[in-house]
């Protein structure tokens, strides 16, 4: 090895890897190793005693060992006929997963971006700011039992949901908002991006504030106005940015547990992918399916993890 | 916080860490300080002395002891001690309780080979254990005081291997006797009069139930609840039996039309609280209390003994028996609830004296009067201090069957199935595809 050599500044080949080693250790005994073993129970069967294709019946659909991700993938779906499968999907756990995929990254990351512009121009930025950040600061569950209570559908004269106290002030009828098809999805969304929100705009805000003003002056001075700056100039610019906290959100979205677990439990139709793994893992004692919903929310994470990681390899590329 | 910074990971793989090691390590020691073996007991030794009072001893030794598994803690445990004293005193046993909802704990000291003496668990472990137990006949216990169904339960292979010694029955109805006679109503003795009085009620412009279901991710219990009673008025016990066995599908006509019955109420907000959208979104505790407000919103609602406690709790003024009371859900063939059951994993003289003792006219008034909810041995019946056990104890001794609660009883998924189906009945899912999903769960819960 390169032992031989007398320079002080050349490294020896294992130095790195003492270096990695505690990070490796834990690594592999805390994230590594659970990921295998999940994988591999996943094509077990509920007790992990026997292969998942032993649970198979006869005169019924089998996809041999792959049986857990069969029950995974088409347990919720009416495939009796494409309409039935169409409706059944769009209040599976997947087609929630497509809702709150698109309105909640959309909702967090574009009004993340106009609160971000807006606060740049006013007085009191800073408390503006801390206004709409705040939500983060509450954990999940206590946003989920608060937004629970806003929600609230009282049956006798008097209302302790202010949602409802506002609807029946104005003498309309109470409404369910939990428990209405497809209402009470976007109703969770909307707890989701008022929670997200203010992490979009933190960090979509820093990154307007690196443009460097010459820039933004010299479009004024060519006599753009501001939403044109805005659109061509600054969004072009923190354009990096805006996809790093997309992906993130992504992330986020996909495995968002908590809200759904806390305000509803997955019943009426709002179930999606983590409560589910949740259900049939710890309800239901499924181990062999709970892992295998596990598994496919890795893979579908998966992909926006490595544009993450690009991203940041690029920008520190670029440093 | 959900950045996959190094540090997070750290403080959450710690915090994990450190849940899991709590989580194992709590059911291996002991939730109570276990008397050690070897202190002397304060009693002094009292050998063979039947003299004492009814208390069978025979070959008990002073200082034997009694190694026991339960459930129980706090207020349940200082109940069972006070039902236990008076045989501990008259032989001067000892018993080394252990506390744990973890059956996991049960199973691993079965398969180690070293079993307590004797379990307190579910009737479900009895068939569980079957090899392992023994005959209660052969333990001497008294079978003169346990109704043919309670020993019929508690046999597997047509030895009785497991002696009930609690039960809390479900099939209840709770009401407001003042508002009953302010509209000139009685109490019904029969389903068909049950269904009259809500036909009635409605027609005279009151809500007859209150039906709230909503309990967090287990929502739909109290629907499966009703469904179950339903089924016991409408079917029978060997019905509801047959479902948890297997041998009736979910599916099948009978469960089909306890739906019906069901949701006829539950979603019409003539016969409910608002509605297919009040039963779902309406928590069942608020679903309780809906009944005896200033302003009822309701006249009955069915739930559990534990509702007169939650009637107490949020209106300390109201006085059990006038303001508000409870009836056995009519024409129901048996009851449904939850029931504990001794089981005994060694034969020795002191288990013997103690299942002696728990049989015995004496150990079931003693259980009585502790007011340990019910206790299935006949002797205690009428020896409730507790009026509302009394009555609980009345409707219990002329049932003719008690039954398990379906969901509890098949492992696997089918509880959340049952409880996620009927809530999508109610707020609007297809009632055929509902069951076919149910009894999906339950064939797969069926075939291992």
């Amino acid at each position: 090895m390169a032992r031989s050599s007398a320079t002080v500044m050349k490294q020896g080949k294992l130095a790195p890897w003492l270096y990695l080693l505690p990070a490796i250790i834990i690594m592999s005994i805390f994230i590594v190793y659970p990921m295998l073993n999940t994988i591999n129970l996943s094509f077990l069967n509920k007790d992990s005693s026997a292969s998942a294709a032993t649970t198979c019946r006869e005169g019924e659909a089998c996809w041999g060992v792959f049986e857990n991700y069969r029950y995974a993938l088409t347990a919720e779906l009416d495939l009796s006929n494409s309409k039935t499968a169409w409706q059944s999907f769009w209040i599976s756990s997947y087609g929630n997963m497509l809702k709150w995929l698109v309105v909640m990254v959309a909702g967090t990351v574009g009004l993340g971006l106009v609160f971000a512009v807006l606060a740049d121009r006013i007085r009191h930025e800073a408390l503006a700011k801390a206004i709409i950040f705040m939500p983060m600061a509450i954990s999940f569950v206590g946003a989920g039992v608060i937004w629970k209570f806003m929600y609230n559908y009282g049956t006798s004269q008097t209302q302790i949901g202010l949602l409802n106290a506002v609807i029946t002030g104005l003498g309309l009828e109470p409404v369910s908002f939990l428990s209405k098809i497809p209402l009470n999805t976007f109703m969770l969304i909307l707890v989701g991006i008022w929670m997200w929100t203010g992490f979009c705009m933190t960090i979509l805000s820093s990154a307007i504030k690196s443009i460097p003003e010459e820039v933004i002056e010299a479009a004024h001075i060519d006599g753009a106005s501001n939403f044109k700056t805005f659109t061509r100039i600054q969004v072009p610019i923190i354009l990096p940015t805006i996809v790093v906290v997309i992906t993130t959100m992504v992330i986020n979205v996909l495995k968002l547990f908590d809200i759904v677990y806390v305000m509803t439990g997955g019943n009426f139709g709002t179930g999606v992918i983590a409560s589910r793994m949740y259900t049939e893992m710890y309800t239901n004692a499924q181990y062999g399916r709970g892992t295998a919903i596990a598994v496919i929310l890795i893979i579908l994470i998966i992909p926006f993890i490595i544009m993450n990681i690009r991203r940041f390899a690029k920008q520190e590329a670029a440093r | 916080m959900k950045q996959n910074r190094p540090i997070w990971t750290l403080l959450a793989v710690a915090l994990a860490a450190s849940l899991l090691i709590a989580a194992c390590a709590a059911p291996t020691t002991p939730a109570t300080p276990a008397p050690v073996e070897e202190q002397p007991v304060q009693e002094e030794p009292v050998q063979e002395q039947p003299a004492a009072g009814e208390i069978d001893c025979t070959g008990v030794n002073a200082g034997d002891t009694v190694t026991m598994l339960y459930q129980w803690s706090g207020i349940e445990e200082e109940n069972l001690t006070k039902i236990l004293t008076p045989w501990m005193q008259a032989c001067g046993v000892t018993v080394t309780p252990e506390a744990s909802r973890d059956q996991a704990l049960l199973d691993t000291r079965i398969q180690a080979g070293t079993p307590p003496d004797v379990a307190f668990w579910t009737v479900t472990q009895l068939t569980q254990y079957k090899d392992k137990l023994i005959d209660m006949a052969t333990l001497g216990a008294n079978s003169v005081n346990y109704a043919g169904y309670w020993q019929n339960i508690g046999s597997v292979d047509g030895k009785w291997l497991g002696l009930p010694v609690k039960a809390d029955p479900k099939t209840l109805i709770w009401y407001s006797p003042k508002q009953f006679e302010a509209a000139g109503y009685t109490v019904p003795t029969t389903w068909e009069e049950l269904d009259a009085l809500v036909e009635k009620m409605v027609a005279d412009g009151r809500v007859p139930w209150s039906l709230g279901m909503e309990s967090g991710d287990a929502t739909g219990w109290t629907g499966t609840d009703f469904i179950q009673d339903i089924l016991l008025v409408k079917q029978g016990p060997d019905y509801v039996n047959g479902i948890i066995a297997g041998t009736v599908a979910y599916d099948d006509a009978g469960v089909k039309e306890a739906y019906e019955i069901y949701g006829k109420w539950a979603k019409d907000p003539a016969y409910t609280v608002a509605g297919a959208e009040g039963t779902v979104s309406t928590g069942f505790n608020d679903a309780i209390l809906k009944v005896f407000a200033e302003e009822p919103e309701a006249m009955m609602v069915k739930q559990s003994g534990f509702a007169g406690g939650t009637i107490v709790g949020n209106y300390p003024d109201l006085v059990y028996g006038t303001d508000f009371d409870f009836f056995g859900v009519p024409g129901a063939q048996g009851l449904q609830g939850g029931s504990d059951w001794l089981m005994a994993f060694n034969d020795t003289p002191a288990v013997r004296s103690l299942i002696k003792y728990l049989s015995s006219d004496l150990g079931g008034k003693t259980w009585a009067e502790v007011g340990f909810d019910l206790t299935p041995n006949a002797a205690g019946a009428m020896a409730y201090i507790d009026p509302q056990l009394l009555k609980k104890a009345e409707i219990l001794s002329s049932a003719t069957n008690f039954t398990a609660d379906i969901g509890d009883s098949i492992p696997g998924g089918f509880g959340s199935a049952e409880f996620k189906g009927i809530t999508d009945f109610v707020n609007g899912a297809d009632l055929d595809a509902v069951l076919a999903t149910i009894a999906a769960a339950q064939k797969d819960a069926m075939s291992k």
